[in-house]
């Protein structure tokens, strides 16, 4: 008898989900666009986020001048990419009907070359160079299992993909009074 | 002071024993609750049996319990005393104020913060039937006619780890109160102890190292002293010796003693806490104990030469043999090192431990029964021939 609930998540409508995308384009093509607007406070180094109807504060630590009232954009990114893994993880888990315990993931990037972004340098980039990504996970299940949850996880994460492949950004400023 | 003393130098351990695989599989068990406490026990009973058989067999005049049924030397407080539960350090980490130097240490640790069991006191204290370790001693002293030495958590460690601001300030108005609080509850312990016929009890204070090193380096040692905010390292020292001297004041018939080491968790040297112990040893030398438990084997605890000004009467656990390495120190090198004690320390003075427990963290002991066993042994033959030399047969 499978769970109808596991890992907080509800399998039939999940495999209901996942029947409707498998034959639903319009679904596809929602699920595959998303959109965030990003405002500047005013002041200092102070930004607000808007994606759907949530938003949150960027701001800078005061080793980059700023007043430290969030993440900055850069932290932003190894978070978004842990909690990608994160998602794929407990998503494909319980496809498979496995029940995780406990599950946390720590990332540390190191930038290329920041004297690049500060403008005190043209040697190599700003971007990160390498990101280390350690996932602790706990279940009742074989390592080795998990082990295979976790390269599916990486195989198939958008954040991921987006940072380890060619991503084209178009960009455009407009100045409006 | 205690009662009866063993022979010259005499060998001892500082607590803990390796855990064999099924009695890690018991206390989990236990800790998921699909164990009650009375079928832990008696597989627990057989793993303290085979710890005692080792340390008799090696020639331990003063021995433990091994620590078996502890998951490590300070969070089992939580399954004796109402009042303390047991919290992950996820549960919790919303109330670290320095959230970014918690997050250092998990990394220099390599761990999750679920996996990480601290002891929170979440109402008023109260010690349970069972007392902190008198249903340990009660078993030990049934199962040897060795001296029995029990390791307590420190004090000052249980109020470092337990006070969690935003929980622990509903049922005690300050951190000062609380330490009190243990301090009282310690001393009602040792007086059992005392009663049930143990000779020794041993505070552990590990963490004061971290208060005087762990400030500028990077890989902290003790989780749980890093958690909440800290005041300056003389004020936090001054009220260790405080809480010490509470829990001891007056007591007799009982040897008493403050282990402090660096860190045993890991193997690598060069991840754990590193200094001497000059800048502890003035507040070391104020605590009304009988003896100061020290680790001297491994070179991070720098030259024993630090304790010659502020010994004075008391008795050294000294640390010879290193519970984290493969080689096997030599009688020879340990008579070494005592005899570079006895140029300034009495003779009846000085016992023979190694640093710290083998088995601090029930699932990350740091060595073998078998060459915890064969320390031991090296320790006994070199008290052996201290005796013959400084004239005990």
């Amino acid at each position: 008898m499978v769970k109808e609930i596991i890992n907080g998540i509800n399998v039939k409508e999940l495999k209901n989900l996942l029947k409707e995308a498998e034959r639903n384009p319009e679904l596809v093509s929602k699920i595959s666009r998303w959109t965030a607007r990003v405002r500047w406070l005013g002041s200092s180094f102070n930004f607000k986020a808007y994606v759907r109807n949530h938003s949150f504060v960027l701001s800078e630590p005061s080793e980059l001048g700023g007043p430290d009232l969030g993440p900055n954009a850069v932290e932003y990114v190894l978070s978004a990419l842990g909690a990608c893994y994160a998602t794929g993880l407990v998503l494909n888990a319980t496809k498979r009907g496995i029940e995780i315990r406990n599950l946390e993931i720590a990332l540390e990037g190191e930038i290329d070359n920041i004297l690049v972004f500060l403008g005190l340098s043209d040697k190599g980039h700003p971007g990160y160079r390498r990101i280390i990504v350690k996932a602790y996970v706990d279940a009742d299940v074989d390592e080795k299992i998990l082990k295979e949850i976790w390269e599916e996880t990486v195989r198939t994460s958008p954040v991921g993909n987006t940072l380890t492949r060619h991503v084209e950004v178009e960009t455009e400023i407009k100045v409006i009074k | 002071m205690s009662s009866s003393r063993p022979r010259l130098f005499p060998v001892t351990v500082v607590g803990s024993w390796p855990r064999p695989k099924w009695l890690l599989e018991a206390l989990k068990k236990k800790r998921e609750r699909s164990l009650s406490q009375e079928e832990f026990d008696a597989i627990a009973d057989d793993a303290v049996l085979l710890a005692v058989k080792y340390q008799e067999d090696a020639g331990v005049d003063i021995l433990t319990d091994g620590e078996q049924r502890r998951d490590n030397f300070y969070s089992f407080i939580a399954d004796k005393v109402y009042g303390i539960e047991l919290k992950s350090v996820a549960e919790i980490v919303d109330l670290v104020p320095d959230k970014s130097r918690f997050e250092s240490i998990l990394r220099s640790l390599d761990v999750p913060a679920y996996s990480i069991r601290n002891p929170v006191v979440v109402s008023k204290l109260k010690v349970g039937s069972r007392g902190i370790a008198r249903d340990e001693a009660s078993f030990l002293k049934d199962h040897t006619s060795r001296l029995i030495k029990v390791p307590l958590p420190g004090p000052y460690l249980l109020t470092r780890s337990s006070w969690v601001p935003g929980v622990t300030d509903k049922y005690y108005s300050s951190r000062e109160e609380l330490g009190f609080e243990y301090a009282k509850i310690l001393r009602e312990e040792i007086i059992a102890l005392r009663d049930l016929g143990v000779f020794f009890v041993q505070l552990d204070e590990p963490v004061l190292s971290e208060v005087v090193y762990g400030v500028d380096q990077s890989q902290q040692t003790f989780m749980c002293a890093a958690l909440f905010s800290r005041r300056n390292p003389r004020e936090e020292l001054e009220f260790a010796v405080e809480l010490i001297n509470n829990t001891v004041k007056g007591l007799s018939g009982i040897k008493t003693g403050v282990h402090v080491c660096r860190g045993n968790w890991s193997r690598r040297e060069e991840i754990l806490l590193k200094g001497d112990y000059v800048p502890l040893m003035p507040y070391l030398a104020e605590m009304k104990v009988d003896q100061l438990v020290l680790e001297f084997a491994t070179p991070r605890a720098g030259d024993v030469e630090a304790i010659r000004e502020y010994i004075g009467d008391k008795e050294l656990g000294y640390g010879v043999v290193n519970p984290r390495t493969d080689d096997i120190e030599s009688p020879q090198e340990i008579i070494s090192k005592v005899n570079k004690v006895l140029k300034f320390m009495d003779a009846k003075k000085i016992y023979l431990n190694p640093d710290c427990g083998f088995g601090t963290f029930a699932e990350a002991p740091v060595n073998t029964p078998k060459t915890a066993f064969k320390k031991l042994r090296s320790i006994r033959i070199a008290a052996e021939e201290l005796r013959k030399i400084y004239g005990e047969k």
